[in-house]
């Protein structure tokens, strides 16, 4: 607890000795207004007069006290208490990558994966979230960020895209380039190199540590096209770098025991990285992919000391407005 | 400084304008008459002279009321006593300062004196000293008592304690005289009424009151601003407002009663004749009213 302006607590003590001073001077000036009276005992010795008298000095001394409370409380308001607190904000060293699949196969999920996407948002806390979507091209729709409410209006965005709203008919721009569609293997290499690259990891500053790395892919793994990499390729890279897979599919059909089949694919996929395949509509999926992620933390990353400076002026002020109406009461009082 | 003797002539002269002329000197005359046997002349009667001195011979032969002079044989002593400590400095209820109001009694008592032939003295103080002019007669005299008192009387000097004065009266003071007292509303205590009863025995005493300020008005003054007091005994601060609840008012006005009556039965008790004036208004009517009760008790 400090003062900012502590300097006025003088210049207050001074000024209000002035005033006392000048005040005291009109006080003895003033009696020259007071007219003698003789055998004033008819009066003072009156007991009635005496309670009277009592009375008056009992709120005279209520209305002096209030007035020096109301004096050094407004004195001390006026300085500004700060609390200074020396907080170090905490940063989770995780990277999230959120990769939809926005071919036609999945629009009758699309809006559905993005809820999740926001629910998956919002529990996470510190890390980093990024989205890009795809279908045979993919683009980075923001990329990694801790802004969450930027993340949360983003997610909106293209909720509104997938729901068909007017107006938001250019989200999906660009994915489309006519090589084929849901080119999954392409996808999620692109969303691989949305992560910054190892040697230039947090804007190059060589001693920041390694953040976990995590993507959430939303696939169906339907593939129409020749993609450039398949997806046990893209999964070889994402091991490669230490990106783990989480696999979320809208379509968990059963195409059989296979291991072609799309979502065996998927789930290989994902598990080579050593990350965890879902069913869109499986209810531990949300909870499965956060608890994963957090598990993934290294370390904490200690953020640079800041000085918090914050005003605390509701004491005096308290105190300065039950003296005002303290000093209120004892003037009515005292019919002044 | 106008000369105080020539305000009192002028008050005087307006009074006697308004009721007779020599009105007073009869009222004094028939008061402290120091009279022989030896006839000097006949004057005409002016109204408060004494009946039985009316010549009724004369008067049916002149056809106006004749009265019969007699050559004074003893020249009277006035003395005049007050207070000049600091209770004179403080107002009266008419809000004119009490010395003011003193001087002007003081004087028309000793001018009356003067009139007639007698002498004037005076004994005034405070609770520190106590002066004693002996008494001389003519104007200037006169006029030099009522500048001691005028200038002795202020708020500078020592409290009041009219008990030395009477004291110092009855200590030092030979012969029987006459004794005009003027004071203010003192308390009755039992050793002033054992002064007083020793100095009746001696001398002829008339008293003036003059009323104290009124510290509680029932109601408020002219312009509804009621005035605050302070003490001069002790400089002590006197709120109007708090003196102004009924309660105060009510307990004042009773302790006043009982006060006055107190004043009166002690000064009644010691053969006093007590007159009071408020202003210096009042000072002739009083002074009047005064002897004329005294000449009816006497």
């Amino acid at each position: 607890m400090g003062l900012m302006f502590w300097w006025l607590l003088p210049l207050a003590v001074v000024a209000a000795a002035a005033v006392g001073v000048a005040a005291f001077r009109a006080g003895t000036r003033g009696s020259a207004r007071r007219r003698p009276a003789a055998h004033a005992d008819r009066l003072t010795l009156l007991p009635e007069y005496q309670a009277a008298v009592r009375r008056y000095r009992r709120w005279l001394a209520i209305a002096g006290l209030a007035c020096a409370s109301l004096l050094v409380s407004s004195a001390v308001a006026a300085a500004r208490p700060v609390d200074v607190t020396t907080i170090r904000p905490e940063q989770h060293n995780r990277d999230i990558m959120l990769c939809l699949d926005a071919s036609g196969s999945m629009s009758s999920a699309d809006a559905a994966v993005v809820e999740a996407y926001a629910e998956l948002a919002r529990k996470f806390d510190g890390e980093r979230i990024g989205l890009a979507i795809f279908d045979s091209t993919a683009i980075q729709v923001f990329p990694l960020t801790d802004d969450y409410d930027y993340v949360q209006e983003q997610l909106q965005q293209a909720r509104d895209a997938f729901d068909g709203k007017p107006g938001s008919s250019g989200f999906l721009d660009g994915t489309w380039s006519g090589r084929g569609s849901s080119l999954i293997g392409d996808g999620l290499a692109s969303c691989l190199n949305s992560f910054p690259s190892p040697d230039t990891a947090d804007g190059g500053a060589p001693s920041a540590p390694q953040r976990s790395r995590s993507v959430v892919l939303a696939t169906d793994n339907l593939l129409s096209g020749e993609p450039i990499m398949t997806l046990a390729e893209a999964a070889q890279l994402a091991a490669g770098r230490s990106v783990r897979v989480y696999a979320l599919n809208p379509a968990d059909l059963d195409y059989g025991a296979g291991a072609g089949q799309p979502g065996a694919q998927l789930r290989s996929a994902a598990e080579s990285t050593s990350g965890a395949y879902y069913a869109l509509d499986n209810p531990d999926a949300i909870a499965g992919i956060v608890s994963a992620v957090e598990e993934t933390e290294t370390a904490a990353i200690k953020g640079a000391p800041r000085a918090v400076v914050s005003d605390e002026p509701a004491v005096p002020l308290a105190a300065a407005l039950v003296s005002g109406l303290v000093l209120c009461t004892a003037l009515w009082r005292l019919r002044i | 400084m106008a000369s105080l003797l020539l305000r009192v002539k002028s008050k005087m002269a307006i009074f006697a304008h308004r009721k007779a002329r020599g009105l007073l000197d009869g009222e004094y005359g028939s008061v402290f008459r120091g009279r022989s046997l030896d006839f000097d002349d006949l004057r005409a009667y002016v109204p408060g002279d004494e009946v039985r001195d009316i010549d009724w011979k004369a008067s049916a032969r002149h056809g106006s009321p004749l009265i019969k002079r007699y050559v004074a044989v003893r020249r009277q002593t006035l003395l005049l006593l007050t207070d000049t400590g600091r209770n004179m400095a403080a107002i009266s209820r008419t809000g004119e300062p009490k010395k003011d109001i003193a001087v002007m009694a003081l004087g028309v008592m000793g001018y009356l004196a003067h009139r007639h032939g007698d002498v004037v003295g005076l004994v005034s103080g405070d609770s520190v000293r106590t002066r004693f002019i002996p008494a001389k007669g003519g104007e200037a005299h006169l006029e030099r008592l009522l500048r001691q008192v005028h200038g002795d009387a202020g708020a500078g000097v020592a409290p009041s304690r009219l008990e030395d004065q009477l004291d110092h009266v009855a200590r030092t003071v030979k012969g029987r005289n006459l004794l005009f007292v003027v004071a203010d509303e003192i308390a009755a205590t039992p050793a002033m009424a054992g002064l007083l009863r020793r100095l009746r025995a001696q001398h002829e005493i008339l008293w003036l009151t003059v009323r104290d300020a009124d510290l509680a008005p029932s109601q408020p003054g002219p312009g509804g601003a009621v005035a605050d007091f302070y003490s001069v005994a002790d400089y002590v601060f006197l709120p109007a407002h708090l003196a102004q609840s009924d309660t105060v008012v009510a307990a004042y006005t009773k302790g006043i009663a009982e006060r006055d009556a107190a004043r009166k039965a002690m000064l009644r008790q010691a053969g006093i004749t007590e007159g009071d004036v408020a202003g210096s208004q009042g000072v002739v009517t009083a002074l009047f009213a005064l002897l004329e009760r005294h000449r009816r008790a006497g």
